[in-house]
Formats: C-alpha cells, sequence, structure tokens
C-alpha cells in the first residue's frame, strides 16, 4: 500500500473511532501512520498491535476498537464505511491476508477495568446510614442533620493543601535553596532560615445545576451541598438552568439555606419547570465561559441529562466548556439507581465531553466527589 | 523484537513487543498501564539491557517535586565554598560560582539529558502517583528535551533518552501527556504465556510445576479478588515452591504458601480450604505433556 492511501485509511479508521466516542486526535494518526511505516504490514496481528499502541487505546475501549478494527482492516473499508459515497482505491485486506487471532492477546479486557479507587465505607453509625440514604426518602429531620454533615464535608475542601511547596514566613521546611542565598549575602552566615510549606489551594469551581421538574427531589440537596461548596471555596460560581440561564452567585447569602431556597423559586424563572439543557449551557458558554473558566477551573453539572431541546446544541456547548476547563464533571442523581445507564438523549450528546460521571443521589456520593474537586 | 527480549529474560507477548519496537524506531516515550505485577517496570530494564546502556530510573511519588526529580544544589559543598571565600571577596562572584554546573547534583531527569555516551533508557515509574502539577512538567521535559536552571541556562539533551513511563491506574493520566506518549496495556499472561515465564524466570520449577502453577493462578484470577496476581508474584510462588522441594501442588501446600500470591487480606481470608481445592484439582487436572 502507498504512503498516501495508508493515510486515508488510518484517517477513515480514526473517524470511525471517533464516532464511536473513542477519542483520536490528528497527532495520534501521524503517530499511527507512522507506526505503519514500521511494521509488517502483511501480518494483521502486529498491524493491530501497532494501531493500538499508536492511537494509545485505552483497555476500556479495547472492545470497540477490535470490533472495528475487523471490519476496517480485515474486509476491506468498502464494508466498513456503509452509506458513504467515497471508495478508497485499495482495500489493505488484499495486503493482510494473515488470518487468525495475534496469540496471547485478548479483546476482553472490560473485567480488569474494575475501578478499585472508590471503595464502600464501612456503615457503623446513624451518620453513615444517613449517608446511604436516597433524597427522595429522606425526612424533614433527616435533612437538618444532612445540612450539618454536608457543611463539614465541603469544609474539607476548602483546606485541601497542595503538594506544592511554596516560600512561607516562620513555618514549614528549611528551605535550603533559599536560605543559601541569602547567606551568601552575609558571607556564608546563616541568619535566617528561609522555610517553604505546602500551598493551600483553593479549588475554583463553577456549577451548573438544572433545576427543572424531573429533579425536583433532589434539588433542594444539591443546592444545600452547593452552597456548603460556596462557603468552603469561594471563588465558587453558580448557576442554575431550566428553561434559561440565571446566575445564582450574587444571592447566596452563607446564611440558612431554607429561606434561600425559597426567595429563589419566586425568583427564578420556571422553577421546577421544564428543561433546555442545550440552550442553557450554550448561553453559558456565550456569556460567561471565558471569563469564569480557565485552566484551573472545574466545571460541574447536576442535570439529569433529560432535556427537550436540540442534542446538538448540548454537545457543542460541551465541547466548548471542555475546551477551556481543567476537569468536566457530571453528576447525575439517577445514576444512583443501579439499572441506570446513560441513555438519556441529552447525556448520551454530553458524555464525551465528561472526565467524570459521577453519583449525586445521597450525601455518601457528594462525599466522594469533594477530593476529586480539588485534585 | 519478541526473542530478543526473551533472549534477555522477558517473556513478551507480540503486543508488547511492537510497542516497545515502536517506541525505539519513532523515539517517542511510551506509557505502559497494567495491573501491579504484569511486567511494566521489567519491560524498561530490559530494553536498557537490550540496546546495551544505562538505566535510569525515576521513581514517583506523592510531593515528589523538580529538586528531587531534576536537580538539586550540593548544599554542603556549597557552604563550605562560601566559608573559604570569607572575607574581602565579591560575593556576587561568589554567589557565580557555588551556582555553577559543578555545585548541581543532577536527578533522574536531568541525568538521563545529560549523559554523554550514548541515549540511556529512562524509567519514570508510576507516573499516576506524582500530582497533576508534575505530570505537566514532565510533559514539558518529554516534548523538548531540554531543561531550564534560572542560575546556568537551558540544558539540551545530548541524546534523547528512550523514555518509558508506567501506570497502575491509580488515578487517570492527564491526557496531553497520554497523547505525547505510545501507549500500551498490559493484560495479565494467559496460560501459555505464564508457564513460559514460570519456567524462563525459575528454571529449576519442573515442567509439571510450572503448568499446574499456571493453570492455578488462571483460574485464581477467574475470581473476584481485589488484588489479581500479577506475573510478579507468580515467579515468588514458583520460587517459594522450589525451595520448599515441591513438584506439584497439594491444597496443604497451596494454603501454606498462598501469601506469595495473595496479598490482600481479605482475599486470603476470602479463599477458603473448600474453595482452594477445587482450584488445585483443577491446576492438576491436565497434564502439561513432558517436553
Amino acid at each position: 500500500m502507498s504512503e498516501k492511501s495508508l493515510v486515508v485509511h488510518v484517517a477513515r479508521f480514526a473517524r470511525a473511532l471517533r464516532e464511536r466516542e473513542i477519542l483520536v486526535s490528528p497527532a495520534d494518526e501521524v503517530d499511527a501512520v507512522t507506526a505503519l511505516t514500521l511494521v509488517d504490514l502483511s501480518d494483521r496481528a502486529e498491524v493491530r498491535q501497532a494501531l493500538r499502541v499508536a492511537l494509545k487505546i485505552r483497555p476500556r475501549d479495547a472492545g470497540a476498537f477490535d470490533e472495528l478494527f475487523k471490519r476496517f482492516w480485515e474486509s476491506g473499508p468498502a464494508a466498513a464505511d456503509p452509506g458513504r459515497s467515497s471508495r478508497p482505491a485499495s482495500p489493505p485486506a488484499a495486503l493482510l491476508r494473515r488470518q487468525g487471532a495475534a496469540p496471547g492477546s485478548e479483546p476482553e479486557s472490560r473485567d480488569l477495568e474494575r475501578d478499585v479507587a472508590v471503595g464502600d465505607l464501612p456503615g457503623y453509625s446513624p451518620e453513615a446510614l444517613l449517608r446511604k440514604k436516597p433524597f427522595e426518602e429522606c425526612t424533614e429531620s433527616d435533612l437538618r442533620a444532612m445540612e450539618r454533615l454536608l457543611e463539614r464535608a465541603a469544609y474539607r475542601l476548602a483546606t485541601c493543601r497542595s503538594r506544592r511547596l511554596v516560600p512561607t514566613r516562620g513555618r514549614g521546611a528549611v528551605d535550603l535553596r533559599r536560605s543559601f542565598r541569602k547567606a551568601v549575602e552575609t558571607d556564608g552566615e546563616f541568619l535566617r532560615l528561609a522555610r517553604r510549606a505546602r500551598a493551600v489551594e483553593e479549588p475554583r469551581l463553577v456549577v451548573l445545576c438544572d433545576t427543572s421538574g424531573s429533579m425536583d427531589a433532589h434539588t433542594r440537596f444539591l443546592l444545600c451541598f452547593l452552597l456548603a461548596l460556596k462557603k468552603a471555596a469561594r471563588r465558587t460560581e453558580i448557576f442554575v438552568f431550566n428553561t434559561a440561564l440565571t446566575r445564582l452567585t450574587p444571592w447566596l447569602s452563607p446564611a440558612r439555606i431554607g429561606p434561600t431556597l425559597e426567595r429563589l423559586a419566586a425568583e427564578v424563572p420556571d422553577w421546577s419547570g421544564g428543561t433546555r439543557i442545550g440552550e442553557s449551557l450554550a448561553e453559558f458558554a456565550a456569556r460567561h465561559l471565558d471569563e469564569m473558566v480557565d485552566g484551573k477551573t472545574v466545571v460541574i453539572v447536576v442535570s439529569d441529562g433529560l432535556d427537550r431541546g436540540d442534542t446538538a446544541i448540548l454537545g457543542a456547548a460541551m465541547r466548548a466548556i471542555r475546551s477551556r476547563a481543567r476537569r468536566v464533571i457530571w453528576l447525575n442523581p439517577l445514576m444512583g439507581d443501579p439499572r441506570f445507564e446513560p441513555t438519556a438523549r441529552g447525556m448520551e450528546a454530553a458524555l464525551p465531553f465528561v472526565d467524570l460521571l459521577a453519583s449525586a443521589h445521597n450525601l455518601e456520593s457528594l462525599e466522594r466527589l469533594i477530593p476529586r474537586l480539588a485534585a | 523484537m519478541q526473542e530478543a527480549m526473551e533472549r534477555h529474560g522477558y517473556i513478551a507477548d507480540p503486543a508488547i513487543a511492537t510497542a516497545v519496537f515502536l517506541a525505539r524506531e519513532m523515539k517517542k516515550p511510551l506509557l505502559i498501564e497494567g495491573d501491579a505485577g504484569v511486567g511494566k517496570t521489567e519491560v524498561a530494564k530490559v530494553l536498557a539491557r537490550l540496546l546495551d546502556t544505562e538505566l535510569i530510573r525515576l521513581q514517583c511519588y506523592e510531593g515528589l517535586d523538580v529538586s528531587t526529580a531534576l536537580y538539586e544544589w550540593d548544599y554542603p559543598r556549597q557552604m563550605l565554598r562560601v566559608r573559604m571565600a570569607a572575607e574581602g571577596s565579591d560575593p556576587s562572584l561568589t554567589e557565580q560560582v557555588i551556582f555553577s554546573r559543578a555545585y548541581l547534583l543532577e536527578r533522574p531527569l536531568l541525568k538521563a539529558i545529560t549523559r554523554r555516551e550514548g541515549s540511556p533508557v529512562l524509567l519514570v515509574d508510576e507516573v499516576d502517583r506524582a500530582d497533576d502539577g508534575f505530570e505537566a512538567f514532565l510533559l514539558e521535559v518529554l516534548s523538548e528535551f531540554q531543561v531550564t536552571i534560572p542560575e546556568i541556562g537551558t540544558i539540551r539533551a545530548e541524546h534523547v533518552p528512550y523514555v518509558i513511563l508506567t501506570s497502575n491506574r491509580s488515578r487517570e493520566i492527564g491526557d496531553a501527556l497520554r497523547r505525547r506518549c505510545l501507549y500500551l496495556y498490559i493484560e495479565h499472561p494467559t496460560l501459555e504465556k505464564e508457564v513460559r515465564i514460570i519456567r524462563a524466570r525459575v528454571p529449576e520449577a519442573g515442567e509439571r510445576l510450572a503448568g499446574q502453577i499456571g493453570r492455578f493462578l488462571q483460574a485464581l484470577r477467574q475470581r473476584r479478588l481485589l488484588k489479581s496476581p500479577g506475573a510478579a508474584e507468580t515467579i515468588d510462588w514458583a520460587q517459594a515452591l522450589v525451595r520448599l522441594h515441591r513438584d506439584e501442588l497439594d491444597p496443604e501446600i497451596v494454603q501454606q504458601t498462598l501469601g506469595c500470591i495473595l496479598k490482600d487480606r481479605n482475599d486470603l481470608r476470602d479463599l477458603t480450604p473448600s474453595d482452594l481445592s477445587p482450584l488445585v484439582r483443577q491446576a492438576r487436572g491436565i497434564e502439561v505433556p513432558a517436553s
């Protein structure tokens, strides 16, 4: 195969991968082409390995990759591009004659994907039970207890220390390097030691919270959590949306949560109405993105993803947000349900641009989120 | 490549061999992920032996900073020099002297780019344990292979090192770093590969024992374990059994030596003797034909 048709074929393959939401960048494609010029193209197993390595396919995508690889590099690209008019000149299948899977390679790597990071906390106190209770089942007194717990959890966030060491006065470990600098000026006498300690880094958060009818049972808690967050991390911006976007930040006082919520219900248009997630996020992207989100900001979207609007708009808005933010976290209260799959249309459109999809159905799930906001 | 690696005592499957071959040919860093003990670090070691070059290792950990990864000033020597200069000398001159390369302690990253005798292999081990900030810094070093030290200036790599990064996936490696590298995920070995690993690394283990160990571990990994044993554990266990002069498995000896392969208290507790004996029977079931 000539190099040119190789390029075309890799590009087609990469596009197919992207359609399956396996993100492959042009730089990866360049790597892939380079890699293919180095391996034996008649050895199908080797081609497969080389592409996996060069396109940086993670184990969770291995299944989809293998499936596409089979279609693309075995039966030729014609079969792999149904419904498209363009046909490549030379199907590589002719060149990739050797059949049979590579010995020692198994596509079923999904069970290796077990997430060990999130372990279950041992339950031993009423608090622990409260932590696991779904929000919809809570009584009024549960609520108040939860509010207190939440505040404590959120406070931990504000005391997250960065691992970076910065110069400090009077405390922390001795900074030899700076001490020496000073000593040189005083003929080698260490009159004062310079010190450094771990910096306190306040996370910068932007929260976009869905307040539509489908979220009603959860909204109170989530807002509670957000208010607690806001108290802990002062640079938190909070927006709510349903059919339109409202910036909540200036309204939030660190006082009691109940009155604040009531005031909100009275003044925010369409409180607990329907949702237009896409339009709302697009509005955020257009009006606030540049000024509020930078490489240090974590953006949190709280929504069930049940969008009535156009999902293409949602996808575009999420892409814009993703490209600026440090991380994008999507909290979905429906995820507490073990049968949950992100099949809501809005959710599907947003998913490729989300770094972390987490549940937000009980207190425990929110607490678990906290270290992720700071990291 | 596969054969070359095997000559140096590393049983590679085609996936590993291809990845290492491409990393060498394309001169790109190779990011290796996989469960603990599947032989990620070993890849770097064998690559260094294969290329007959030095292996420079940077072990990452939480709080790893520039002074441990890149360079540090040799403070005791600097102090002596400052004292010696003593009275009357120009302090700015002293400063120039003590912040020169002679007083610089090279840490792994700097060592890797300043090595004069050909390209070394730089192993950045468990990069997932370092923090995001370090990852960003690493990205910069890996793309330019140059380092700027404020007191000295920019130091460029004499020979671009071969870089291997490993990660246990304790956290997701940033996309930017991943894109900069080639990527390899090492699976747990297949039965055939595992038996070959045992035979290569513990030659004293007979064909029969190696086969039984291999099958036992394959069966064991099917269970839900908190920490699946990797090839490293397999080798340890084979060595232990050889020391104990066993040439086959029986439930009793497995029970006694289980600590070699299961390193988690819960896993050990969950695996009761009644679970064990069918596993052992299964492992002993089909004998590997003698060679």
